[in-house]
């Protein structure tokens, strides 16, 4: 592999990981106005995710087009279009906390396999770091959601507080963020899907 | 940029080819012949063997990170049985064990690609740190303390395997690398959420990644 071939290859998914990114952030921020998300029936655990997420995926973004730009490409500033029309589908039928949940973590899933396949493929340490750094952070938020999502599908929203109540959660919520001994990367968007 | 499907299926060739090297310049010592009875015991001690090179270290740094978390969180889980921390709620239990098998697997996996290489896997725990994380495992007053120790042991492998990951010339370490760390992330999240900080909690110093002068094999 010759050196040019090697930016070529690394443009392409940092563009795409950025489309990921800037998908998740506004279907975030757009679900921050949705009653089950940021409006009155809205679990305030839910609420904080949604925002902290928000916050997260803006420094992701600020850092992934910095290496984009760094590796010679342009700033990707539109949504992935895969998942976009996924979103597109979902959010009227966004009713519950538990429909917020289940939408973002499609995305954080995706996101997370993106940025872990691209952790092992990008051509430089610095890249690779990133991508593994950011790849983490969204595994990290997927493993929360898996949580909270395990919860509300239970019909325990009243258990989806902070602090929880230790002696009252199922003792399946202590593993159920963390189903894969190696984090999978089947569903990582193509480097091209993106660009 | 390397294929996808082709560096995340894996090789060991990088590593092989170091460990082949490594045969050829740093192989361990043909065992001495053995003393004629009656002669004096042996006043010196022959050159210490250093088992790893390259990407080998690395791989053996991650290794032993795992091997401790698994041996933390056994610990835990022992502790958690033993009364000293009080009634340990069953979610606190299951997480310790399921966090800790996946680190014995993690451990496992490592370990696999140095003997693939042709050296030994990583035997015990060879950290400098260990004694510390033990006397903290050991300070553990309340069942939320053990979720504490597990924000700091999470941020310490994921850590360790990140900083990692971007140096690995094989592509076989550098893919494993890439699907262990985001769960050790997903084992730090959902001790915070337990802990009842769901954005996530902040480790402490001993959550520090661990650097190659840590490991003492």
């Amino acid at each position: 592999m010759t050196p040019a071939q090697t930016a070529t290859g690394d443009v392409p998914a940092l563009r795409t990981a950025t489309s990921l990114v800037v998908l998740a952030q506004s279907t975030y921020r757009t679900l921050q106005t949705n009653p089950a998300g940021g409006g009155a029936t809205a679990v305030p655990v839910v609420r904080d995710l949604l925002a902290a997420a928000v916050v997260e995926l803006g420094d992701a973004r600020s850092a992934l087009t910095s290496a984009t730009t760094g590796a010679g490409g342009r700033a990707q500033t539109a949504p992935d279009p895969a998942y976009g029309s996924v979103v597109d589908a979902a959010l009227p039928t966004v009713r519950t906390p538990a429909d917020v949940v289940g939408l973002v973590l499609t995305l954080e899933d995706v996101l997370a396999q993106t940025l872990v396949a691209d952790a092992a493929a990008l051509s430089t340490p610095a890249l690779r770091a990133l991508a593994l750094r950011l790849g983490s952070a969204a595994a990290a938020r997927k493993a929360t959601l898996l949580v909270v999502n395990s919860l509300l599908s239970a019909g325990r929203a009243d258990l989806v507080v902070a602090p929880p109540d230790l002696a009252s959660l199922p003792g399946g919520v202590g593993t159920v963020g963390f189903p894969d001994t190696r984090f999978p990367t089947a569903k990582a968007a193509p480097p091209e899907e993106g660009n | 940029m390397l294929s996808r499907r082709r560096v995340l299926l894996g090789s060991a060739v990088g590593l092989l080819g170091a460990g082949a090297l490594a045969a050829c310049s740093d192989a361990p010592p043909a065992a001495a012949p053995s003393a004629p009875p009656g002669s004096p015991a042996p006043t010196t001690t022959t050159t210490t063997r250093v088992p790893y090179v390259g990407d080998q270290r690395a791989v053996a740094l991650c290794a032993a990170t795992s091997a401790l978390a698994a041996s933390l969180y056994s610990g835990a889980v022992l502790a958690a049985g033993d009364g000293r921390l009080g009634q340990v709620p069953g979610v606190v239990t299951a997480f310790l064990a399921g966090a800790g098998a996946q680190h014995t697997e993690h451990a496992a996996a490592w370990n696999a690609l140095l003997t693939a290489a042709g050296r030994p896997a990583v035997s015990g725990i060879p950290l400098t740190v260990e004694s510390e994380r033990r006397a903290a495992l050991g300070r553990a007053a309340a069942p939320t303390d053990l979720l504490t120790l597990a924000v700091d042991v999470e941020a310490m492998v994921g850590g360790t395997v990140t900083a990692r990951a971007a140096e690995f010339t094989d592509p076989g370490a550098a893919a494993l690398a890439a699907t262990l760390a985001p769960v050790a992330a997903m084992h730090g999240a959902t001790a915070s959420f337990l802990l009842g900080r769901p954005t996530g909690a902040t480790p402490s110093a001993a959550g520090a990644p661990l650097g190659l002068d840590a490991l003492t094999a």
